[in-house]
């Protein structure tokens, strides 16, 4: 296997489309994704996997940029929160984000966005314990937390009844 | 927070991954979800020169054996086991364990593997050194303990939640290395040392895990307790396997384990042999609770004093002895 040192062009595929980017080996997903391609969705915070506000999917599946090597990432479909809403239309979770008020700051919220609809493709109605689990990883320092956990019912569907 | 700069090497198999790291003088990692080493390596505390990744090795589904055994891939991620019906079916404990382990995210990404050779972690070890100019702790090669100051000695903890599920079951890790495959108990894996928590070798990666195969009646759970699930390691986790005679209510022989509490998953023998044909009460099982909190002398850690974390001990052994028993309850 041949060894790679210095810089060299990886190729990504983010949001269905491809990307190429001159990157070395030391440099994470989330620095390739925010300083190289422009798409600074993903926010770096604790920068060792601990907030979840680096989150982006990976072939459906919520994972932390900060911990991935970004030539590691080149067989992958990294969706971002850039690519969730399709044109000037938000998906259905964004809009249940904002009808819900569950935005402050911002800061934690493509990771809460993105986790939320990884759990949503897997659970078409989750229980609260379902969500509570699924954003355990997920720091809000605007503590929030109610209001999301009510964006992610109202996303769900789950939400009726409780008026 | 920058990563050091390396070399990289994408390996195609585990054998070449040990050639690879046997060749690397210890100036080489190895990384397989990356959970574990990239933060190390941000901190600063390890600075490999080549770093191998595992990506490319695909991970084996778990596989039944004709004898009942299954063997699980090292490289399976957490989520994959927590959610593996083989698993849930065989050893619900497991499951349990891998569940409790860190965020989705994390579960997503870490392995099994990874999760069992993971190093020992300390409160003041474990965050950035680059703004101090004090004298390195034991575990950076010094000579002090900053945690305890007037320590002798290293007071890390190995705090890996699957390691006392796996333990419990009986499990035997399969190790590949320059000299061939090996197969250990999980057991023989630990030192008890801070300072080097495992008995790897140069060159040595884990390679897969095999859990024997389950007896007719066994009542098992795992519970695990921190602050704060999802961000925080483990205070305590404690797993138990009973197995059960034909009536469902007498152990035959008992295994508890408990993870976090020393530099090694720590077994309960003690409270083991209380429960040894005994029938499982609400007394018989405070008891051998009582009992391992008694026979096991916590390290203190993360800011948890010693008799916190004896109680905190005592508290989830009770715990996972009586959910383990909950299925076979009479009505």
């Amino acid at each position: 296997m041949d060894e790679y040192i210095g810089k060299k062009l990886i190729q990504l595929k983010i949001n269905g489309e491809r990307f190429s980017a001159a990157a070395e080996p030391h440099e994470t997903l989330l620095e390739v994704l925010r300083n190289r391609l422009g798409l600074t969705g993903a926010k770096a915070g604790c920068d060792v996997g601990e907030c979840g506000a680096c989150t982006v999917l990976m072939d459906g599946k919520p994972v932390l940029a900060c911990l991935l090597l970004a030539v590691d990432c080149q067989q992958a479909e990294i969706t971002t929160i850039e690519g969730l809403s399709q044109g000037r239309e938000l998906a259905s979770v964004q809009e249940a984000f904002l009808a819900e008020g569950a935005v402050q700051c911002g800061f934690c919220t493509p990771g809460m966005v993105l986790a939320t609809s990884a759990l949503l493709t897997q659970s078409i109605r989750p229980s609260e314990e379902d969500i509570k689990r699924a954003l355990a990883g997920h720091l809000c320092r605007c503590t929030g937390y109610n209001k999301i956990f009510a964006a992610v019912q109202r996303a769900a569907g789950t939400d009726r009844g409780k008026a | 927070m920058l990563l050091p700069k390396f070399s990289y090497v994408k390996a195609a198999s585990l054998g070449e991954a040990s050639r690879l790291l046997a060749a690397g003088d210890r100036k080489t990692c190895l990384a397989a979800g990356g959970t574990e080493l990239l933060p190390r390596m941000k901190y600063g505390l390890v600075r490999p020169e080549k770093v191998i990744s595992l990506k490319g090795v695909a991970a084996a589904a778990p596989e039944r054996a004709a004898d009942g055994s299954i063997r699980l891939d090292a490289l399976m991620t957490l989520s994959a086991a927590a959610a593996s019906s083989l698993i849930q079916a065989h050893a619900p404990v497991l499951a349990a364990a891998a569940a409790a382990v860190g965020s989705s995210e994390i579960r997503n990404m870490a392995t099994l593997g990874g999760n069992l050779c993971q190093e020992s972690r300390c409160l003041y070890y474990n965050q950035p050194h680059d703004f101090q100019f004090t004298m390195p702790c034991f575990k950076r090669g010094g000579d002090c303990c900053y945690f305890i100051p007037e320590g002798k000695k290293c007071r890390a903890v190995y705090m890996a939640d699957t390691a006392p599920a796996f333990i419990c079951l009986g499990a035997e890790v399969h190790i590949v290395g320059p000299r061939g495959v090996r197969r250990i108990p999980l057991e023989g894996l630990y030192r008890n040392d801070p300072l080097q928590p495992l008995t790897l070798s140069a060159g040595e990666i884990l390679s897969g895990i095999l859990i024997p195969a389950r007896p007719a009646h066994r009542a098992e759970a795992f519970a695990k307790f921190s602050w704060r699930p999802g961000f925080e390691f483990s205070a305590v986790s404690v797993a138990a396997v009973l197995n059960l005679a034909e009536d469902r209510q007498t152990c035959r022989h008992a295994r508890i384990a408990a993870g976090s509490l020393a530099a090694a998953p720590l077994r309960s023998p003690k409270a083991e042999a209380a429960l040894k044909d005994k029938r499982l009460s609400t007394e018989a099982i405070a008891a051998a609770a009582d009992q391992a909190a008694r026979e096991i002398r916590p390290v203190p850690h993360h800011g948890y004093t010693r008799a916190y974390l004896r109680e905190c001990h005592r508290v989830q052994v009770r715990r996972v002895l009586s959910t383990a028993m909950r299925p076979f309850a009479k009505t």
